[in-house]
């Protein structure tokens, strides 16, 4: 992976030095920080009730899982074919590969952060007095990176497809949801197509793999091979899609 | 020290390039040439392994293109077109990216970084933002970072498109003193730029190679140089002057049909003489010896504009549109009849 650690830290100085990402950070801390006290008076101070309710089954966490990712990948190869800076990564002794997977770790490391703030206010409630299942929390917060890094793989697919970054984070949410609302919509379908649906549909279940491992604090190896691998997946075909369309360039 | 054979390269039913080959060897500075939509970006995308050949080979110090890639990729330094760097970076912070990417060491990325931004005159600039930059700086820094691993072949696409006048000539420097160190491969569509800076001349028109040499070598392939005589009426004769102009020429001049041509014009008599080189001396004796009066003597050679001209439409004409830039016809001169 020649070059990799050389994108991959350009590519967080590059995402730090974006207003864009300083907004979605800010926004999403408020976001969980309000409803982190909100969860706390709601439901009588259950700390890990709180912190489940934090990292999976919120409506307001898969709503940043769907949009954050995109917004964050949209410009890592669209705009960058289109200015020119992938031509110049690409001509300097670096694989396509380890240019993608560069850019989509630097937007992971990001995410990861950005998530963190929830085992700190775990730690804010330990100071206090209130310990956390930290396994679980752990576990939760895990689960947080593993699904961000699939839902930025498929924004690197989307920037790869897409002429302008515009386009990127349209077709990352389409992506993004369709993939976690797949399982459900498939059960509905019938027929050969509705078959080979509802079977990618089952071996693509995220809120499954998120609910029976990483939300109930019991870590599954298997469930961590889930993420691993389809978000391998999906970098290999954005690497490949970046590769046809510098032939194309 | 590159070997291109046969390269072709298509998109779909488009043939941007067609059956080119070409050697260059080390220290040789070679200006690709042609209009836009030619073919130079396209076979310097192909030279750097950016762009893979639908057919043919490429070899840049002794490694495939194709097969040997980041080889290839490491004994080259290129500026691409528009100059695309990160602009939310600090100079010193590109050349530190630039650095890492080829896997210098951090001590050598600090001397590199000095080296070459003194060499490009931006010493002063490596705090900079890319992006604060004018144009002229932001290409001077990619020639910094297209040196900073010192490339054996500097391909430079395009390097001063864009430029006023003044940034132009102070690239254009730093190109010549670059040709002194480097294999250089430069395009642009600016001919009088390439003139400036390299000594042999590739012109690349729909894709093929139209020329290939000096620009000495274009000359006396394709003529075009020519000497302008202006005698006083009263001091010769047409027909006498054509004679003794027609005696002075030899070899390949005197081969060549239509070499002399003369007519009146008022109270003087023109003459064109179509001679490799400027024979002004020999002229000069000549009029003495015959007491001409001489009222102007001028050589003139055409301008790459005119040569690519004459190339790239494959007539005498040279595709220009203001009269003023067009090469001498020698069919609009009406001859002397004996």
């Amino acid at each position: 992976m020649n070059g990799f650690s050389a994108i991959l830290r350009r590519e967080v100085t590059g995402l730090f030095l974006t207003p864009l990402a300083w907004v979605l950070l800010v926004a999403a801390v408020s976001l969980n920080g309000f409803l982190c006290v909100a969860a706390l008076m709601g439901n009588g101070g259950d700390v890990d009730g709180t912190f489940n309710f934090l990292l999976g089954s919120s409506g307001a966490y898969w709503m940043l899982m769907i949009t954050l990712p995109p917004l964050l990948t949209m410009r890592s190869i669209s705009e960058e074919l289109k200015g020119g800076q992938l031509e110049f990564l690409l001509t300097a002794p670096v694989t396509d590969g380890a240019v993608v997977l560069g850019k989509h770790l630097a937007v992971v490391l990001f995410l990861a952060v950005l998530w963190s703030v929830v085992p700190m206010y775990g730690l804010v409630l330990e100071i206090q007095g209130v310990s956390p299942d930290w396994g679980q929390l752990g576990l939760g917060y895990l689960g947080a990176v593993l699904v961000s890094a699939l839902f930025a793989a498929l924004g690197m697919v989307a920037s790869a497809m897409s002429s302008t970054p515009l386009l990127a984070a349209f077709l990352g949410f389409i992506f993004n949801i369709t993939i976690l609302l797949l399982p459900m919509g498939a059960g509905a379908l019938g027929g050969t197509i509705g078959g080979l649906v509802k079977a990618l549909a089952n071996k693509l279940n995220v809120l499954l793999h998120l609910q029976t491992s990483f939300m109930r604090g019991a870590l599954d190896s298997a469930d961590i091979i889930f993420f691993v691998a389809w978000t391998g997946l999906f970098l290999f075909a954005a690497t490949r899609i970046v590769e046809g369309r510098r032939m194309w360039s | 020290m590159i070997d291109v054979q046969k390269i072709t390269r298509r998109f779909g039913a488009l043939t941007a390039v067609e059956d080119l080959t070409f050697q260059v060897t080390r220290g040789e500075v070679v200006g690709f040439l042609g209009l836009n939509g030619a073919g130079k970006s396209t076979t310097m995308r192909m030279l750097t392994g950016y762009l893979p050949a639908t057919s043919g080979n490429i070899k840049i110090a002794g490694h495939d293109v194709l097969t040997e890639s980041l080889k290839v990729r490491r004994s080259i330094g290129y500026l691409a077109e528009g100059v695309p760097l990160y602009r939310e970076h600090r100079v010193s912070e590109m050349l530190a990216f630039q650095g890492r990417l080829f896997g210098m060491k951090r001590s050598e990325i600090k001397r590199r970084s000095e080296e070459v931004l003194d060499r490009v005159g931006l010493s002063d600039r490596s705090r900079s933002l890319v992006g604060k930059l004018s144009k002229g700086m932001r290409q001077r820094v990619g020639i910094a970072v297209a040196l900073l691993h010192e490339p054996e072949v500097l391909i430079l696409d395009e390097p001063t498109s864009g430029l006023d006048p003044l940034q132009r000539v102070g690239v254009r420097k730093l190109i010549a003193e670059l040709a002194e160190e480097h294999t250089v491969m430069i395009s642009s569509h600016i001919l009088p730029e390439i003139e400036a800076v390299a000594g042999r001349l590739i012109l690349l028109h729909h894709g093929t190679k139209v020329a290939d040499g000096t620009k000495a070598e274009l000359l006396a392939k394709l003529g075009g140089s020519h000497l302008k005589l202006v005698v006083a009426a009263a001091s010769a004769k047409p027909n006498a002057l054509k004679e003794d102009l027609q005696g002075l020429l030899s070899g390949e001049d005197k081969k060549r049909e239509g070499a002399v041509f003369v007519r009146e014009a008022g109270e003087s008599i023109e003459a064109l003489v179509r001679v490799e080189k400027n024979p002004s001396a020999s002229i000069g004796l000549l009029a003495s010896a015959r007491g001409w009066i001489l009222s102007e003597l001028s050589w003139h050679e055409p301008s790459l504009e005119q040569l690519f001209g004459r190339l790239a439409t494959g007539s005498a004409e040279d595709g220009l549109d203001s009269p003023s830039e067009r090469a001498p016809d020698y069919r609009e001169i009406v001859e002397v009849k004996a």
